[in-house]
């Protein structure tokens, strides 16, 4: 597999990352050497394995619905780079965007 | 008593003297500022020092001194200079991350395993170099310059925790913490000289610890002697409610069997592993060697293999920056971090924060990840690189029933000239080759000197992995080989 | 847009429409991954910590609660619940989410394969043209049930709250600039999706509101949807009857009433319709319900295709319930609605009419209960009349909830007990009801105070009526005669000559007694 300068463009939207064209252009020389070692592992036939996302085997690690002290405002907003009346202040929002939660 | 030096010293032995008054924790405190001072703009492991907060910390501590309070109150490693890589938080000093992304945060809140480390009563030094976001292995990486290597400042110190194995080495401090993802703690200290633990995936709380790849990260100790090193992880580990992955244990001293014999202790030497090509073979002589010593002590030596082992990188090299493209999301210049002045939206002010916040190795590491995680090639990266994390502790699971600790090397080559990998991101990214397996499947592995190569004069470090939560083991086949090899981490002309 | 139009459509087109039901927890006492409060309000970022600030290097740790509530939610509906389960992120950037994930579940929910059942009468039923053959609809007395498959219910994190600034209305259209304030963020929240099972407006909105009736049976959200506590979005496409195949759907999101859930839906089917009529094809895409033009408009063009890369939460490990546990929780499960209204025709003797409008109303039917709790279970019937009749009436003129009036459960239930034991007329039951609202004063107070005590004492009420036939000895004839309907001209008297006091069983009684014996 390897990846084309336009997937290597629709790769650094999703990440939102505003990379000009010399950028994108050494990523995807970059990219595909990477992937070409990555590649090793698509030899191995692996159908029958189960996938290990977490390697110690722990389960139903939970919390006590107990109230813990949090911030105090001023912590909480202490390396805002926009603020007003205790609120984050963000530019307008427009295009592509949001979840469907 | 005023000649002490904490460069010859170690925490337990500086934290004697001064629970036995011989000095006070404010001189041990000022010898350590000094001694950064001097060393600091050869070596620059600093991102930030913290001299108020040490002498303060050192201030306190001779006052309980004063007020009668015990050895065995204070613990053993009051009094003791120490540092913390700069991705855990500490109130009263910033995060960088050694990211222009993070120059100016301030931390909001302290990480645990720095939180037990104040509270045994050591002396915080300061926040330590790195590479950016952990993103590679000497400290080249860093938005703030590299750290250079004590044995010798041509050549790297390795990383992603460069600056906390520079920071032992150099002297500067006697213990410092460090993050491995992938080798971040071990392959420093293998080219620093230091011994270099990383916990059992579990063992210390990664809350306040800023995410590479959460499950594969540790936090764990840098320090000259491995008995320091059991100490510092006693004072750091154990289950935080903060932290869902940290695990449950009783409790148990990691110095326990530290001096004992260790006749019947039954050794492997992964046979295949020392065929990977590119192994100096000065480094596979000396694993050999140890062998052969750790024999001569009355351990078993056998040979086992490890056939998956070799796809580790490959799988690290998904895993690794699938996770981080997620953790590292955040960094969007909303809350805090970097943010351009004149977004003229919301979506032009997360692309351009985010394409000037992050360095060169950061924005490759979240485009494999993010192409590695995205619709269509899931199956054919993430979830094959999650597979042969199986198969790869599978092989592990196989050995430890035989056998009580692997030996390996813990890097192909010993440490190497600035800019002597930075064109080929993959060549740098095979420092890890013999370190990443241990991560992927969630072992405790330990780096521990044995000496310098006779080529370039650089020391060797050999690693020791252990079962899950088989520290004790580890520390004990590791203090065999510091009694065989009497290594010393700060080189001559910084004594 | 008129009825007819959307029954004539419906006619011609079969409407297919799921709903996606997010529900904040709000019985937990703090956030799904962190310990700061669950609550409503306050100033902007003052219930945050570095967790669900999104802080570098704070951890999510789930709250044991909330995944119980979510399971008690999921047997309440007839889920299974899964042996094994797990979080997943969701990645996407977005302001109002402070790590540009959201930690949500992906294919191991905490419960999958439910269903809830329906009930459409009056106007609705039309609606539903295939109700006789349908397989998942039984006919009933007055209109038809319908069952409702529950694809899963899964556990997740609400995102921050944001103001728009400079904009109409606080549209995020036409803004200027936005506020985040991060008090919400990490809210748990709940999101339930059904199959595709609904076929009309009017199901839609019945489904909606039985959620909300059972949740609210469980406590475990107070389910406000001006709040934004209960959020619904509802998917609808349009095919041909007797097609198996799905249509284009279209998305309706922000939607803030049950109303609003049918009239855009309703809206939306004849908007569709009218385009494949024309041969013209439906755009996937998000609209949003505007109450007050009445139309669905285009809220955002999908141009990004979304690609949330999810992967398994790393921060976290699995879940494993065992039988014991979903055991426990099911222990829990209080009376639902349908049980409820069951028990209500069967041991309090109420009409389906009455059983079905008590419990369609989570606060009335609590209040119905204590009431009848206090009058016994005798006084049910009597008890359910004054509730339906003389305090819904109340509620209407005066535009205040259950809740919020002076008259309590006990009121009714004394009020009640005075008509049963004779002391009071029914008549002058409703003077102490008027009475009661005013003041709060208990009812045996009033009737006390106003001297309201009703004449039971047939001796006093012999003397009047003896009096009576006197004056009008032409009336006691005529009823002698065969005109029996006059006993309701000397009821009036009585009553008249004893200022509403008599007890009107005895007036009826002695009347009869005297004029036929006269
Ligand atoms: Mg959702
Ligand atoms: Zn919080």
């Amino acid at each position: 597999m390897s990846l084309s300068k336009e997937e290597v463009r629709h790769v650094a939207l999703l990440a939102r990352l505003g990379l000009d064209d010399d950028q994108i252009e050494r990523l995807e020389g970059e990219l595909n050497a990477i992937l070409d070692h990555i590649n090793q592992i698509s030899q191995l036939d692996l159908d029958a394995v189960e996938p290990t996302t977490r390697s110690i085997p722990v389960v139903n690690a939970m919390r006590e619905d107990v109230v813990r002290p949090g911030f105090d405002r001023e912590m909480a907003l202490l390396n805002a780079p926009d603020r007003e009346d205790g609120a984050i202040v963000i530019p307008r929002i427009v295009g592509p965007g949001g979840g469907d939660q | 008593m005023s000649n002490f030096s904490i460069a010859e010293l170690s925490a337990a032995e500086i934290s004697k003297l001064v629970t036995s008054k011989e000095v006070t924790a404010r001189e041990v405190a000022e010898q350590a500022i000094s001694r950064i001072d001097a060393h600091e703009k050869d070596i620059h492991a600093f991102n930030q020092i913290t001299p108020d907060m040490a002498l303060a910390a050192a201030d306190a501590l001779d006052e309980k001194i004063a007020g009668g309070a015990t050895a065995v109150e204070l613990g053993p490693l009051a009094g003791a200079p120490v540092a913390f890589k700069d991705n855990m938080n500490l109130v009263g000093t910033n995060t960088t991350c050694s990211s222009k992304m993070l120059e100016s945060y301030q931390s909001t809140y302290t990480c645990t395993a720095v939180q037990h480390l104040l509270d045994a009563n050591t002396l915080p030094l300061g926040k330590l170099n790195m590479d950016e976001f952990a993103f590679g292995s000497s400290t080249e990486n860093s938005a703030f310059g590299p750290t250079k290597n004590p044995w010798n400042t041509d050549c790297v110190p390795g990383g992603s925790s460069g600056g906390s194995a520079a920071a032992v080495a150099a002297g500067m401090v006697c213990a410092t913490l460090g993050s491995d993802t992938g080798g971040s703690i071990r392959q420093p200290g293998a080219f620093t000289g230091t011994v270099a633990c990383k916990p059992t995936y579990g063992r210390v709380s990664r809350y306040g610890c800023v995410a590479f790849a959460s499950s594969l990260d540790q936090i764990g100790p840098f320090t000259k002697t491995v008995e320091d090193n059991a100490l510092i992880l006693n004072a750091i580990c154990g289950k935080d409610d903060m932290d869902a992955t940290s695990v449950e244990r009783e409790p148990e001293d990691f110095t326990a069997h530290l001096g004992d014999d260790i006749t019947g202790m039954k050794i492997a030497l992964p046979t295949d592993m020392l065929e990977t090509q590119g192994l100096d073979p000065e480094i596979k002589a000396s694993i050999y060697e140890a062998a052969e010593k750790l024999a001569a002590a009355g351990a078993e030596i056998g040979e086992i293999s490890l056939p998956h082992a070799k796809y580790g990188l490959s799988a690290y090299y998904v895993v690794g920056p699938a996770e981080a493209s997620s953790n590292l999301a955040r960094f969007d210049g909303i809350r805090y971090g970097h943010r351009v002045e004149d977004a003229e939206d919301v979506l032009d002010l997360y692309m351009r924060s985010r394409a000037e916040g992050f360095g060169p190795e950061t924005i490759r590491r979240i485009m494999i990840g993010t192409y590695a995680l995205s619709a269509g090639y899931y199956d054919a990266y993430y979830g094959k690189a999650q597979k042969v994390r199986t198969v790869i502790k599978q092989d592990f699971d196989d050995a430890f029933k035989d056998f009580d600790i692997i030996l390996t090397p813990t890097t192909p080559t010993t440490s190497f000239k600035f800019g002597s990998k930075t064109t080929d991101p993959y060549a740098m990214y095979l420092s890890d080759v013999f370190t990443v397996a241990v991560n992927l499947a969630g072992n405790v592995g330990l780096s521990i000197p044995v000496g310098c190569a006779k080529a370039d004069n650089m020391p060797i470090g050999l690693q020791l992995i252990g079962d899950h939560f088989q520290e004790q083991k580890v520390f004990h086949v590791a203090h065999a080989l510091e009694d065989i090899y009497k290594f010393h981490s700060v080189p001559a002309n910084l004594k | 847009m008129a009825k007819d139009r959307l029954t004539e459509v419906l006619e011609r087109y079969e409407a297919v429409i799921g709903l996606e039901i997010h529900t904040e927890i709000t019985a937990t006492n703090t956030k799904m991954f962190c310990g700061c409060p669950v609550e409503f309000g306050g100033e902007p970022n003052s219930r945050v910590c570095p967790v669900c600030m999104g802080m570098p290097g704070a951890l999510p740790v789930p709250n044991k609660a909330a995944i119980e509530w979510t399971v008690l939610a999921g047997l309440a509906t007839e889920c299974k619940i899964a042996p094994w389960s797990q979080f997943h992120r969701k990645n996407y950037f977005y302001p109002d989410m402070p790590k540009d994930y959201q930690i949500s579940q992906y294919d191991l929910p905490f419960c999958a394969d439910g269903r809830v059942v329906i009930d459409v009468d009056e106007d609705g039923v039309e609606e539903r043209l295939d109700r006789e053959t349908a397989d998942n609809v039984t006919i009933t007395d007055d209109g038809y049930a319908a069952e409702i498959g529950i694809t899963r219910i899964h556990l997740e994190e609400d995102t921050a709250k944001m103001i728009h600034i400079g904009g109409a209305e606080g549209r995020i259209a036409g803004a200027k600039k936005s506020l985040v304030d991060f008090n919400r963020a990490g809210t748990p929240l709940m999101e339930l999706v059904t199959e595709p099972d609904l076929r009309t407006p009017e199901e839609a909105r019945r489904f909606a509101q039985k959620l909300r009736l059972i949740w609210l049976a469980l406590g475990v959200s107070d389910c406000s949807m001006e709040e934004g506590s209960m959020r619904v979005d509802a998917n609808i496409s349009l095919r041909n009857h007797g097609d198996t195949e799905l249509g284009t759907k279209t998305e309706l999101k922000n939607i803030n009433s049950f109303k609003s859930l049918h009239d855009g839906l309703a809206y939306e089917i004849v908007r569709q319709a009218a385009i494949l009529d024309e041969g013209g094809r439906i755009i996937q895409e998000t609209r949003h319900y505007d109450v007050t033009s009445k139309v669905t408009s285009a809220l955002r063009s999908k141009e990004e295709a979304h690609d949330y890369r999810y992967f398994p939460e790393p921060d976290m490990v699995p879940f494993q319930f065992d039988e014991a546990f979903v055991a426990r929780i099911r222990e829990r499960l209080p009376e639902l609605p349908d049980a409820r209204k069951a028990r209500f025709i069967r041991e309090y003797g109420l009409p389906t009419f009455d059983a079905k409008v008590l419990t369609s109303d989570h606060e009335m039917v609590e209040f119905y209960e204590e009431a009848v709790a206090a009058a016994g279970v005798k006084n049910a019937k009597a008890v359910s009349n004054m509730v339906l009749n003389d305090l819904s009436a109340y509620l209407n003129t005066s535009g205040l909830g259950v809740l919020e009036t002076k008259v309590s459960p006990q009121h009714i239930a004394e009020l009640v007990g005075l008509i049963d034991d004779g002391t009071i007329s029914s008549k002058q039951a409703k003077e102490v009801f008027t009475f009661m609202t005013e003041s709060g004063d208990m009812p045996a107070a009033i009737v006390e105070q106003k001297g309201m005590k009703q004449v039971s004492d047939a001796g006093a009420i012999e003397s009047v009526v003896e009096k009576l036939m006197v004056q009008f000895p032409d009336k006691v004839a005529e009823y002698q005669g065969g005109k029996k309907g006059l006993i309701g001209f000397f009821v009036g008297q009585v009553m008249r000559e004893m200022q509403g006091q008599a007890n009107p069983q005895v007036v009826n009684q002695v009347l009869a007694d005297k004029l036929d014996n006269a």
